[in-house]
């Protein structure tokens, strides 16, 4: 029994910090960002790159974070910034981003799965059972990355500009708000936050250049379903990650994979706000 | 402008004319069916072979070309449906054995089994007030599903590896690519015909302004689930011709990555161009095999790029590009006399419709304890009247009353907070746009809101299309209008602009239209929110003539919203005014013009008691 409510809960934290970098771009931008997975399979790479440099395991959650935000500047200044105007070419833009960026890496890398070694290896022990003490991280990396979400937007000028872009774009610019340089930061945090994802995910998952696809439309799912709003995103990633784990668990993995698509859709179809409250 | 009979209502013969250069393109559509079945001759086998796959590919990009670049649907799903047809046919094959009669089955399996999808799709994305977002996200989920469904299925379905092998069609390369070529080829007419019939419009205005037009009874959601069901089925015959000819079934033809590859070659060919999408299909398809082979990241990057660059530069696609080249080296050739796409219509005028307000008992509106609320603030408080037919009734209020969400509650039944809306004798209630249009309700709209790349006369025939049939292949020359709307076209003069794009018309014009198209919808009850504003002192009063005969002589009931108190005083028989979200004073012009009370609000005074002057 607790292995199985400490699957939900960790499952619950990787998906939480591998949507929260595009619930901020959707909110701001207004963007759906499809190289998020892209940047997700960027972040792998880094880690990969830091264990065959043979520094700590632990840089590569910075040099992760730093490659993906740097990247997401690139991004948000050449394709990004034309599209504000046309949402749905924004996708398409986006996807084919990210077609160039995982063929950037296959030729660099190579097509091969790799394996990144974890910065914190064995078991823990929880309430007298044994669990991968590296899950256990994840939740307080999922924390953070909420918290620090959390911080920016309610402890910083630009978090207050950012909601102000959030809740009426033309009124904050109305007030004076640089509304396009929130823009850059935000695209810039959300590319910087799925690379970070990229490199926790990495001890779980293998490292290929098709990585951050089944990432992508999850993330996208949850993101969709929880109206822009960090809470809602704990809220569905606890409900439908839980979901996934009871049907991975009971029934079979293979439904188990498809149980985020298909409760989210269903539960817009019924209620359009989703996990939010109005 | 052809006035017809002044008596009673002429039913004019239907006349259909093929849209313009319809004989050029099917000339060359002959052309490249003729092509199909002498082109393997002088080609290699290997790129027959290839060009084989290219045409059914480019076959569903079509379907993709139909629902995003004619109708707005941005699917990623047509690759689910190509894999179903595919996929009916493998499995078909493998286990039953080849025959024809197991040829036939499987193509029906495969066509209704799509359909069956295909319809719980559309009822999943379209419904009143869905975001174009949500269709998206449900046909990226699609391909998802069906590729894990096919994983799952162990041997049956052959798993990750698919089915192979199979007997299949006696049938050679060349006999293939006749086929299929001459297969395109006809698709593409037929294509092309419907996008460009009257139908067709119907299309581009859901992508255009899809809210509006559920305001002109049409119900939107509805016939995007229907296209939707029409474009599966095509790819699913697409998939069937692949699994047919390849012998080869795998997950991948029915993955997501295959359903956007369809929609990066729609991307690129040029959307909502038709052979733009084919071309391109079949010119990237090809090369990517020639260069697959040797630079397979490198094709693919470069793809990726010139996809991206496209979609930010030239949203259109490349052919728009490369035809604005053409053109521009016809400059040198002999010059032929500059055309217009769009067709002369003349306009005729509607056997005018029995008005059941005179049948019915009831009033034409009945209004109890309406409330707007929105997130705490009350914008419409407990608002109660009752309109009749016969009567000119006009609402007038400062700004913020609550006039225009007046308006949006006695049209959708969706909108309001509380109390009851009935239309002679109809609840509203739980009742999308399109149906409380069937009830007789007609709204013009405060901000033009109109399809832009549609012409006037496009526009007439969308408001009509409730009531009229509607081509699906071709184009009617005629458009018969009800004399309401025939009166404010001839007033403005906008029947001589029945062939402009509506975008091209000046403000006061679109005026016009907007109220013509309210008009020709033949409704009971008009609520009109300021349709003459913009429009110069002779034109509003000849709308407003238009007007009051409307409501004298058939009875409309109709409510308006003027700022302009002359214009109102005019032709109203009664007045509201609304202030607040409440009703302030309701009666006769006489009333209402007189009173202290309307004077104050309308001047922004508090009202108070004349002040005395000691002398």
């Amino acid at each position: 029994m607790i292995p199985f409510v400490l699957d939900i809960i960790t499952t619950a934290a990787i998906l939480f910090a591998v949507a929260s970098g595009l619930l901020i771009v959707l909110g701001v931008l207004k963007i759906v960002n499809f190289a998020h997975g892209a940047f997700l399979t960027m972040g792998g790479y880094s880690a990969l790159l830091i264990t065959q440099l043979g520094w700590s395991a632990w840089a590569a959650y910075p040099a992760a974070f730093v490659s993906g935000f740097l990247a997401g500047a690139l991004v948000e200044h050449f394709v990004i910034r034309p599209l504000y105007e046309r949402p749905l070419d924004a996708i398409l833009a986006t996807w084919g981003l990210g077609i160039i960026i995982g063929q950037l890496i296959t030729i660099v890398f190579g097509r091969e799965i790799r394996f990144v070694q974890t910065p914190i290896a064995g078991a823990a022990s929880v309430l007298g059972e044994t669990y991968s003490l590296y899950r256990l991280f994840l939740i307080g990396a999922a924390l953070v990355v909420g918290g620090g979400i959390a911080a920016l937007l309610g402890l910083t000028r630009l978090g207050l500009e950012a909601r102000a872009v959030i809740m009426n774009e033309e009124l904050a610019r109305a007030l004076g708000i640089n509304s396009s340089f929130v823009r850059l930061v935000t695209f810039c945090l959300g590319a910087g936050l799925a690379s970070l994802a990229g490199a926790l995910i990495t001890p779980l998952s293998s490292v290929d250049p098709g990585m951050g696809v089944p990432w992508l439309v999850n993330a996208f799912m949850l993101v969709l379903v929880s109206s822009v709003s960090l809470v809602s995103l704990a809220a569905a990633a606890i409900v439908l990650g839980g979901a996934q784990v009871v049907v991975s668990t009971f029934v079979s993995p293979v439904l188990g994979g498809l149980t985020i698509v298909v409760l989210a859709a269903l539960l817009l179809r019924i209620r359009p706000q989703g996990f939010a409250h109005e | 402008m052809n006035e017809g009979g002044a008596g009673g209502p002429v039913v004019a013969p239907r006349r259909r004319i093929l849209p313009a250069h319809a004989s050029i393109g099917l000339g060359v559509a002959v052309l490249a069916g003729a092509a199909m079945t002498v082109a393997p001759a002088a080609l290699d086998t290997y790129t027959v072979n290839i060009l084989v796959r290219s045409f059914v590919y480019a076959a569903t990009a079509l379907t993709v070309d139909i629902l995003w670049g004619y109708c707005g649907i941005l699917t990623f799903g047509q690759a689910a449906f190509f894999g179903v047809g595919a996929y009916a046919a493998g499995i078909a094959f493998t286990y039953v054995g080849f025959s024809p009669q197991t040829a036939i089955l499987a193509l029906l399996a495969g066509l209704a089994l799509s359909a069956a999808v295909a319809a719980i799709v559309g009822w999943i994305s379209f419904f009143h007030g869905a975001s174009p977002l949500y269709v998206a996200i449900v046909t990226l989920a699609l391909p998802i599903i069906v590729v894990q469904l096919l994983y799952s299925g162990g041997t049956f379905t052959g798993s990750s590896s698919g089915l192979v092998g199979y007997s299949t069609f006696d049938l050679s390369v060349e006999a293939w690519f006749a086929i299929t070529g001459v297969g395109l080829v006809v698709l593409t007419v037929v294509a092309w015909f419907f996008v460009n019939s009257d139908f067709g419009r119907v299309l581009v205005a859901i992508r255009e302004n899809e809210q509006r037009c559920t305001y002109l009874g049409i119900n939107t959601s509805l016939l995007k689930i229907l296209l939707m069901v029409a474009m599966a089925m095509v790819a699913a015959v697409a998939g069937y011709a692949y699994a047919g000819y390849t012998v080869v079934v795998a997950p991948e033809i029915a993955s997501f990555v295959f359903g956007t590859e369809l929609v990066m070659w729609v991307a690129l060919g040029g959307r909502g161009t038709l052979i733009g999408p084919v071309v391109g299909t079949v010119a990237i398809d090809l090369t990517s095999a020639y260069l697959s082979g040797n630079l397979p990241f490198v094709w693919k990057l470069i793809v990726g790029t010139i996809f991206v660059l496209v979609i930010v530069m030239l949203p259109q696609g490349l052919l728009p590009v490369i035809a604005a080249a053409a053109r521009r080296l016809q400059r040198y050739l002999p010059r032929r006399t500059a055309r217009s796409s769009a067709l002369p219509v003349s306009l005729v005028p509607a056997a005018s419709l029995v008005r059941q307000a005179f049948g019915s008992d009831a009033p034409a509106l009945q209004i109890i304890g309406l409330d707007r609320r929105f997130a705490g603030l009350r914008v419409l408080e407990g608002l109660s009247f009752t309109a009749l037919g016969g009567q000119l009734l006009s609402i007038v209020g400062p700004n913020g009353a609550g006039k225009t969400t007046l308006m949006r509650c006695l049209s959708d039944g969706f909108e309001r907070s509380g109390g009851s809306v009935a239309v002679f004798g109809n609840d509203i209630a739980g009742y999308p746009p399109h149906r409380v249009a069937r009830f007789g309700i007609g709204r013009s709209f405060q901000t033009t809101s109109l399809f832009e790349t549609l012409t006037v006369a496009q526009c007439l025939r969308l408001a009509r299309f409730r009531l009229d049939h509607t081509a699906m292949w071709s184009r009617s020359a005629q458009l018969a209008l009800p004399d309401g709307a025939m009166r404010v076209l001839a007033a403005t003069g906008l029947d001589r602009h029945l062939a402009d794009e509506s975008r091209s018309l000046s403000h006061g014009m679109k005026r016009a239209l907007e109220l013509a198209m309210v008009l020709a919808q033949d409704p009971k009850v008009l609520l009109l929110d300021e349709p003459t504003a913009g429009l110069s002192r002779s034109e509003r009063t000849l709308i407003g003539r238009v007007l009051v005969d409307l409501s004298r002589r058939e009875g409309l009931c109709i409510l308006l919203i003027e700022h302009d108190l002359d214009f109102v005083r005019d032709i109203s028989t009664r007045i509201i005014v609304l202030h607040q979200g409440k009703v302030l004073l309701d009666g006769s012009v006489e009333d209402v013009v007189k009173s202290d009370l309307v004077r104050s609000i309308y001047a922004g005074k508090v009202l108070q008691p004349a002040p005395r002057v000691a002398s």
